[in-house]
């Protein structure tokens, strides 16, 4: 318990090593505030992206048979058995100006890569298997009887998805959706990767603490990473509140 | 309504769940299914509802009166399926439940709110059930959630029944009440 | 709460903090002109001072606003983003292999060092020594770095370009020192990577080792680190020390071509770099401890640049290509003397 509060602890009190108004102007610096502003930018486009793609991918996996089922839900993994760092480079690779579709893209003035759509998209890349790696033992585990009494009963694809489906499994979306956001928010690897760096306008917040520290700014660079670890506080606290209801239910029940 | 079933087969995998078989059901008939566990029975009452396809090797067809309903989809069969385990909604009061039927047709075909109350009370005192409407299916009792899913299933005058289990008391009300063309059972 | 509802509210909050998220993120005000100037780590204190003068000095001369946009990371890192699509303008690196490389790619003229004076180095540095307050060791020199007490702390020359410097230095160091004579030069260089405690993989990995940790008597590294080390962790606690002997250490700059044109920059890009050799430029950067050509500002700060003698790597090894190939190549002399 202690091993895991101490550099909690530790990151608080380097953040407000010089004071409560030297935090404040770190935190109110331009350059913080257009971190986190990316940061949250990025985590917005990410969430719901991966929220449909999730639910969808795991809604053909557990209520369809067809060829190739078992090999796609080995490839939802992949996110996670790549290296961040990997995937950043893979996509440099494509969508860089001598990349496949980059130097196609090229051609047309648009760019991706070093620039905030790149970074969205490798978010979405290491966060996408969050939700569906969350539904799909719980869809499997409940199994299809629901949905083919409403079906036999003449409701439409998606008034059994949205009247039956969704309901059941509310909760693992959510818990699927805290996951995926904790992950976005403090992504590193392959946001470093494709990022550029280039202050105020392609820098995450995680970017920006290193930035911070290796300018040997320390208390600044604790600062933002406080901030980081208020979040990942949050997410826990509503993964807690979560787990909580949803034990409170099963037992009023 | 009449059933007739000719050469329907079924297989899964490697396993002959059915042999080619033919079936007539005559209307207002009524029909129990008997065998050991394994023997098919379910597969057939699936396969009737539309849940699942016949083998297309055998070619074989499924007839509701004159029409061919082969290729029509489940929800178009207008089957009204009691499964084996009720496969009530857990999450939807028993009201909710029985209504859904209902409640889940597009909105120009959709009963008033109204009519759909006075209509699933009517079915909830069929099965002596008014006192449960708010409850929650995993609050009743074995025997109610039976009834419950009757219930359910009752709603749309469907052509036919096919219930999973003997549910002998309700057969002559059933057919009596909803005028469906016949009901088809199994015991395992 | 209905999932419906939950789903509602989830939407609408992210497209508020998209709509926010964007609006803090866009600009806060909008310049005529924009420039992208690729840099590395150590940099951002010196370009944040440089940029806002540049723009006021331009603006004298040509009546519209610039904003310069930076972009920091480890030089080679840098390097390889501009050629995967990084649309920098303008280059200002501390490795001139990094700049080469560009130059190969066709991104940056063959001829840039030509382009602009002191070989495109608008200022330039030295390797340095910091030793613990009062000098308890009596550093004064390289062949002080060799004794068997002391302890050195540098970034390894494998992952760092520092670390290469440092490397080179003491190489040109010993070169001199014993007339070219290779085996005496490979004892020294053994004997002063023996003496080495820690090798991190960067500059500030090392600064954190010899300071935070209290490793190590000497820690190497360019002389306008040692000194802004030394400011920030606190001048009475540490010393700076200028070997009489060291190897000069240039800080490149280039205009990227291809994307100059492409943005329509070539003149403010040119601009930007000649803006560093203006004398209120080179003041600012002398302020940064970095050591400057123009001869009013050198006087002026003759204090803070000790004397010493600077040997280029071009005349000492044959230039860049060469010291990558013999030294830190696989297999080349660094892993041979590490290796013994």
């Amino acid at each position: 318990m202690l091993f895991l509060l101490l550099p909690l602890i530790a990151i608080f009190a380097q953040a407000f090593a010089e004071g409560v108004a030297i935090f404040w102007n770190n935190l109110s610096d331009e350059y913080t505030l257009a971190a986190i502003g990316l940061t949250l930018l990025v985590t917005a486009l990410t969430i719901p992206v991966n929220l449909v793609f999730g639910v969808f991918l795991a809604w053909l996996v557990t209520r369809f048979e067809f060829p190739g089922r078992r090999l796609l839900q080995t490839l939802i993994d992949i996110p996670f058995a790549v290296s961040p760092v990997v995937a950043g480079l893979v996509y440099l690779l494509l969508y860089g100006s001598s990349g496949w579709v980059g130097s196609w893209l090229d051609g047309y003035d648009i760019q991706l890569m070093f620039a905030w759509p790149g970074i969205v998209l490798v978010t979405i890349f290491v966060t996408c298997p969050f939700v569906a790696r969350e539904l799909i033992p719980l869809m499997q585990a409940q199994g299809a009887l629901e949905e083919e009494a409403a079906v036999t009963l003449g409701a439409s694809g998606w008034t059994i998805f949205r009247r039956v489906t969704l309901p059941n499994i509310k909760w693992a979306l959510l818990y699927g959706v805290i996951l995926t956001n904790a992950r976005a928010v403090g992504e590193f690897g392959a946001v470093s990767v494709v990022s550029g760096s280039i202050r105020g306008e392609t820098n995450t917040l995680p970017l920006h603490v290193e930035l911070l520290y290796q300018d040997y700014n320390t208390v600044g660079a604790f600062t933002a990473a406080a901030l980081l670890a208020l979040i990942a506080l949050f997410t826990l606290a509503a993964k807690a509140g979560l787990e909580w209801r949803a034990t409170r239910r099963e037992q009023f029940r | 309504m009449s059933i007739r079933l000719t050469n329907i087969a079924k297989t899964f995998g490697r396993t002959k769940a059915l042999e080619p078989l033919d079936l007539n059901i005559a209307d207002g008939e009524l029909v129990g299914l008997l065998g050991p566990s394994g023997s098919g029975k379910t597969t057939l009452l699936r396969i009737i509802a539309g849940l699942e396809q016949p083998d297309r090797a055998s070619q074989g067809s499924i007839h509701f009166g004159e029409r061919d309903v082969t290729q029509v989809h489940v929800r178009d069969r207008r089957i009204g399926f009691v499964f084996q385990h009720y496969a009530l909604f857990r999450h939807m009061s028993v009201f909710d439940n029985v209504a859904f039927g209902l409640t889940a047709l597009p909105r120009r075909e959709r009963p008033s709110t109204g009519e759909i109350r006075t209509c699933v009370n009517r079915l909830l005192e069929m099965v002596r059930l008014e006192e449960f409407a708010k409850r929650y299916p995993a609050q009743l009792s074995g025997g109610q959630q039976q009834r419950v899913s009757l219930a359910r299933a009752w709603h749309s005058n469907p052509t036919c029944y096919c219930w999973m289990s003997l549910l002998a008391r309700w057969m002559p009300r059933c057919v009596r009440n909803s005028g469906a063309g016949c009901v088809i059972c199994t015991t395992s | 709460m209905t999932l419906y509802s939950l789903l509602r509210r989830s939407a609408i909050a992210s497209a508020i903090t998209a709509t926010l998220a964007t609006g803090v993120a866009a600009p806060a005000f909008a310049a005529d002109r924009e420039l992208l100037n690729s840099s590395y780590d150590i940099a951002r204190e010196l370009f944040a001072t440089v940029n806002p003068e540049f723009n006021a000095w331009w603006q004298d001369q040509h009546d519209e606003s610039v904003e310069v946009k930076q972009s920091h990371g480890g030089s080679s890192k840098q390097a390889r983003a501009i050629m995967q699509g990084l649309k920098a303008d303008v280059v200002t690196y501390n490795q001139v292999t990094d700049v080469n490389v560009l130059a190969e790619q066709g991104l940056v003229a063959e001829d840039w060092q030509q382009q602009f004076p002191n070989n495109a180095s608008p200022y330039y540095s030295t390797m340095a020594f910091l030793v613990r307050e009062g000098n308890p060791k009596g550093i004064d020199s390289w062949d002080d770095l060799v004794e068997e007490d002391v302890e050195l702390v540098f970034p390894n020359p494998k992952t760092s370009g520092n670390g290469r410097y440092t490397y080179l230095a003491a190489w040109a160091y010993a070169d001199q020192e014993f007339d070219g004579d290779k085996d005496k030069i490979e004892e020294f260089m053994k004997k002063f990577l023996g003496n080495v405690k820690v090798f991190d993989t960067g500059g500030r990995g090392a600064t954190t080792t010899f300071v935070e940790r209290n490793i190590g008597d000497v820690l190497l590294s360019f002389e306008s680190e040692v000194n802004n080390i030394s400011k920030e962790y606190g001048e009475d606690d540490y010393d700076v020390v200028v070997p009489p002997v060291s190897i000069l250490a240039e800080f490149p700059v280039a205009v990227v071509g291809k994307v100059a044109e492409r943005n329509d920059n070539t003149d403010l890009a040119r601009g930007y770099l000649e803006y560093l050799y203006t004398e209120e430029a080179q003041r600012l950067l002398a302020g940064f401890n970095y050591r400057v050509n123009d001869e009013n500002v050198q006087k002026e700060f003759a204090d803070q640049f000790p004397e010493t003698e600077l040997l280029r790597v071009e005349e000492v090894f044959g230039g860049w290509d060469q010291v990558m190939d013999n030294h830190f190549s696989s297999g080349g002399e660094l892993d041979q003397l590490q290796r013994r």
